[in-house]
């Protein structure tokens, strides 16, 4: 997969193989997660939380999730390359943060220090770390190129 | 109507001492090994209006000690801040002051 800058303030994403499109999927799939609940769990009781804040958490979640993966769907089934402009570049930080944060709390690599991914034994681990240091990448270019300040 | 004659009553302090419920809250940001350090600035600018310097002075806190306590005041008000924070998928949470 390619990825660039574009001269509109954007980010294009030339998706080059099957398993880029893979992986472009996975971003929903993997942020599909319960962090409103995890985040709750931080306030103490008094607060509500889980009554009045999580319900509205997760609908901006799940909202940022669907935009990415209706995206990604429609550019496949056009053969297109992938356009984040500055309106859906939240939606794509959004996204690609609760991916990372969910599989964080998944495999613990925050824990693990420098290590070289391929000592990782089991083979979900693995794509899971190769996945989330991508999300991370796209999420950095996000905030270089398109949510300028 | 008689009896005994009684001590007059005193009169109560307006002032209290401070107790423990009234001291302010405080917005505490943790650290976590998934938000980028340049978006946990922009996060603490846009939502307490720190400059850039005292917001990234505040993200260096939490990444370095774990936490750092970016607000204190109200409850209601330090519950908006958290509820902002984790929109933006920080983790925060809300404690008394010591």
């Amino acid at each position: 997969m390619t990825i660039g800058p574009t001269v509109a303030g954007g980010l294009k994403l030339v998706p080059e193989e099957d398993q880029d499109w893979v992986v472009l999927l996975e971003i929903a799939k993997d942020g599909d997660g319960d962090l409103s609940k995890r985040l709750a769990g931080l306030m103490d009781e008094e607060s509500l939380w889980e009554e009045m804040i999580v319900p509205e958490l997760e609908e901006e979640f799940s909202r940022q999730r669907l935009e990415v993966v209706t995206a990604v769907i429609k550019a496949k089934g056009e053969g297109q390359a992938l356009h984040i402009d500055k309106e859906m570049a939240e939606a794509w930080y959004g996204a690609l943060n609760q991916a990372r944060l969910e599989l964080e709390a998944r495999y613990r690599f925050g824990e693990c220090g420098n290590f070289a991914p391929d000592e990782i034994e089991n083979d979900a681990a693995r794509a899971a770390f190769y996945r989330s240091d991508f999300y991370g990448t796209v999420q950095s270019l996000l905030l270089r190129y398109v949510m300028v300040e | 109507m008689g009896g005994t004659p009684t001590e007059a009553p005193v009169r109560k302090s307006r002032e209290k001492p401070l107790a423990k419920t009234d001291r302010p809250w405080q917005v505490v940001v943790l650290d976590d090994p998934v938000n980028l350090m340049e978006y946990v600035s922009r996060v603490l600018a846009r939502i307490f209006g720190f400059s850039r310097e005292k917001a990234d002075e505040l993200m260096m806190a939490v990444h370095q000690r774990g936490r750092a306590v970016v607000w204190s005041g109200a409850r209601e008000h330090g519950e908006m801040y958290v509820n902002q924070l984790h929109g933006a998928q920080l983790h925060a949470k809300l404690e008394r002051a010591e």
